[in-house]
């Protein structure tokens, strides 16, 4: 299993922080798109380092052009010589509208639109193929020699997308490289939901499992003694509840048939009721989402439940001792 | 007078170009938008420098939201602690809407509310307040602490704002920091048509010429001996057949009476005859358009012309020797 971790996004910190971790070994190193550029960091990451891979996870796809994402995807995988991944997500219609002053449509649709647009302009610039690309959101009908990119030896970037429900990720399958699934999930919801919606999405484009990278950065709740190990689970806990509480959500609750709670724990948002919200994760719940042990338990427990469907994970190890991080990620990247 | 050169899209050598461009005396680099993201070179110029401003001349407004544009004209201004300018412009119709796939309509109006939008943004993110912005053309009223940048020590860049008719110009003047005229322009036009429409928009606002700069990428035909002034020679002249061929610019031509040129050089667009198009510029139309001299009297026959004019200029004189180049940009600063 390949194992990423995040790059923050103080422009002046990617060169230590980039190096450090192709140090530590890890595969790749992603950015996440808040309150920053996305991919930027990423710019000066390719600058800083020489093999680790680079990918958004994720950028808002609908925030942006197709046509400027297949310029930002072209740039960075040309510079980096072949390392970006360009990870896309919908965010909801409140943000892509309201925030971004963009359209919305039918989400997974959409997405299906635009990237396949972004494909249909990287088939015009690497093959010369005619960019004739007219869809219900997206179109493309005009490209002269001024507007494109001469170096084309690293071609397109790999394009995953993010999803929890089963159209966008049957979407993910068909038009995508890749896949990230939600940190909020269980190995029931992608053994039951997941994994055939990708199934009938890569059947669609005559593609297999092969072909195709599923990056999953589950819940991990460990310490080095019991006070570290309460404190992570408290943590695990409330962001759980948080995620829970999302009606688009509710799907992951019913695979462990606990539906129910999604419901209460809306209502229980609505009343600020935050801290609370996590005493609701019962220890079975939580180890529905979370990986939860020891230090050295970690490595193990996550390789046998997920190692033979997740390619990548983008878990984050809360134990605070850099040695034992090291042999986790050690131990994952061995598995 | 300020002095600004190019540098191009290779990230590769963007570090080192801007640092030899820092040491010839440049005032600024930019980088223009057309095959490659035009924000990237800045960022790794912007790593490599300590004084240069940095520019894009232009980036394409109407390919994007306001919103990705606030946010990269935070990050940039941030990590080049207040050098970045971050220059606008339209593009036409069909690239927007066809290459882009992006809303095109009335382009001052559309303008003037993309800039009013960004610094509606980043007045939320620097002096906190409410983000309320709803125009006709975008809608901005959603924000949270989560989506906010928090290194707000170099607050937004300034804008800068490409314009060529009166209506473009006059919304430079009345809500952007400065306006790029562009290249593809004549004294007489700036004289007659440029300056009176600025003067429109400063009235509007109560803004004075003082606050304000203008920057005018002159054509300049330049070389050290006559074979190297005639390939300048032919660069230029198919730069300006080029755009003459834009039916938008066609005032321009007017304005020397040359206007019929205009649908001749388009007929030939259509065809594909790129080369031809330059023959039909002849020496007077080209002394119209750019400045023709030998390297030595390049700054007064520039300054002569422009000096009560412009507050900085963008020549290319890369084809000349280093030598030769850093006396101009000396001998322009000067003046």
């Amino acid at each position: 299993m390949k194992v990423d971790t995040g790059l923050g996004h103080h422009l002046d910190k990617v060169k230590p922080s980039v190096q450090a971790a192709e140090a530590a070994g890890y595969d790749g190193i992603r950015t996440a798109e808040m309150n920053h550029d996305p991919f930027m960091p990423l710019l000066l990451a390719a600058e800083h380092s020489e093999k680790i891979e680079l990918a958004t996870s994720i950028a808002v796809a609908f925030a942006r052009s197709p046509m400027i994402l297949a310029n930002l995807g072209h740039d960075l995988n040309a510079y980096s010589k072949g390392r970006f991944t360009l990870g896309l997500g919908s965010q909801i219609k409140p943000h892509v509208t309201k925030r971004f002053s963009m359209q919305w449509g039918a989400p997974a649709a959409q997405m299906k639109e635009l990237v396949l647009a972004m494909r249909a302009i990287w088939a015009n610039w690497y093959e010369g193929a005619p960019l004739e690309f007219v869809g219900k959101y997206y179109r493309h009908t005009l490209m002269t020699p001024a507007f494109t990119p001469e170096n084309k030896e690293y071609g397109a970037p790999k394009v995953i997308l993010a999803a929890v429900g089963p159209k966008m990720t049957e979407v993910a399958g068909e038009v995508a490289d890749g896949m990230i699934i939600h940190p909020f999930s269980t190995l029931e919801f992608i053994n039951t939901v997941t994994l055939p919606a990708i199934d009938r999405g890569l059947a669609k484009s005559g593609r297999s499992r092969d072909d195709f990278e599923l990056s999953y950065g589950n819940f991990i709740v460990t310490g080095r003694n019991e006070e570290e190990f309460a404190a992570s689970k408290l943590a695990t806990q409330e962001r759980i509840a948080f995620y829970g509480s999302t009606p688009a959500y509710k799907g992951v609750l019913d695979s462990i048939g606990v539906g129910d709670l999604q419901g209460e724990l809306n209502t229980m948002s609505k009343q600020g009721r935050w801290k609370e919200m996590g005493t609701l994760v019962s220890d079975d719940i939580l180890e529905k989402f979370a990986v939860v042990g020891e230090p050295g338990d970690i490595a193990p427990e996550m390789l046998q439940r997920y190692g033979s469907i997740v390619d990548r994970t983008s878990a984050s190890f809360p134990v605070s001792d850099e040695e034992q991080r090291g042999a986790i990620i050690a131990a994952l990247r061995a598995g | 007078m300020k002095v600004d050169t190019g540098i191009d899209w290779d990230l590769s050598k963007a570090g080192a170009q801007a640092r030899e461009l820092e040491e010839l005396g440049y005032s600024g680099i930019m980088t223009a938008e057309t095959s490659h993201d035009p924000f990237f070179p800045l960022l790794v110029a912007a790593q490599h420098t300590e004084r240069v401003e940095l520019l894009t001349s232009i980036a394409v407004a109407f390919a994007r939201t306001p919103m990705t544009l606030a946010n990269i004209g935070h990050d940039l201004n941030a990590t080049s602690k207040g050098r970045f300018v971050l220059g606008l412009g339209s593009q036409i119709r069909p690239h927007i809407t066809k290459r882009f796939s992006m809303p095109w309509s009335s382009p001052a109006a559309r303008m003037r509310e993309f800039i009013l939008a960004m610094r509606a943004i980043w007045a939320n993110w620097h002096t906190g307040e409410p983000l309320e912005f709803v125009g006709k053309f975008y809608t901005h009223s959603l924000m949270t602490p989560m989506f906010t940048p928090t290194n707000n020590e170099y607050g937004a860049p300034r804008v800068f704002l490409a314009a060529v008719g009166p209506r473009m110009t006059e919304v430079a003047g009345e809500v952007a920091d400065g306006v790029i005229i562009h290249a593809f322009t004549t004294e007489k036009y700036m004289r007659e048509t440029t300056m009176p429409a600025l003067e429109r928009g400063f009235a509007k606002v109560g803004k004075t010429r003082a606050d304000f700069e203008i920057s005018y990428p002159s054509f300049v035909v330049t070389g050290q001996n006559e074979e190297e002034m005639a390939i300048s020679r032919e660069l230029v002249c198919k730069q300006i057949a080029f755009y003459g061929s834009t039916p938008a610019y066609k005032p321009v031509l007017d304005s020397i009476d040359a206007g019929e040129l205009q649908g001749e050089l388009n007929t030939l667009s259509k065809q594909g005859r790129w080369d031809d198009m330059g023959t039909l510029i002849d020496d007077s139309l080209l002394n119209q358009f750019a400045v023709v001299a030998e390297p030595k009297a390049l700054p007064t026959a520039l300054t002569l012309r422009y000096g009560d004019l412009v507050d900085r200029m963008s020549a290319a004189y890369s084809n000349i020797a280093k030598d030769d180049q850093r006396a101009i940009v000396k001998e322009l600063t000067a003046a």
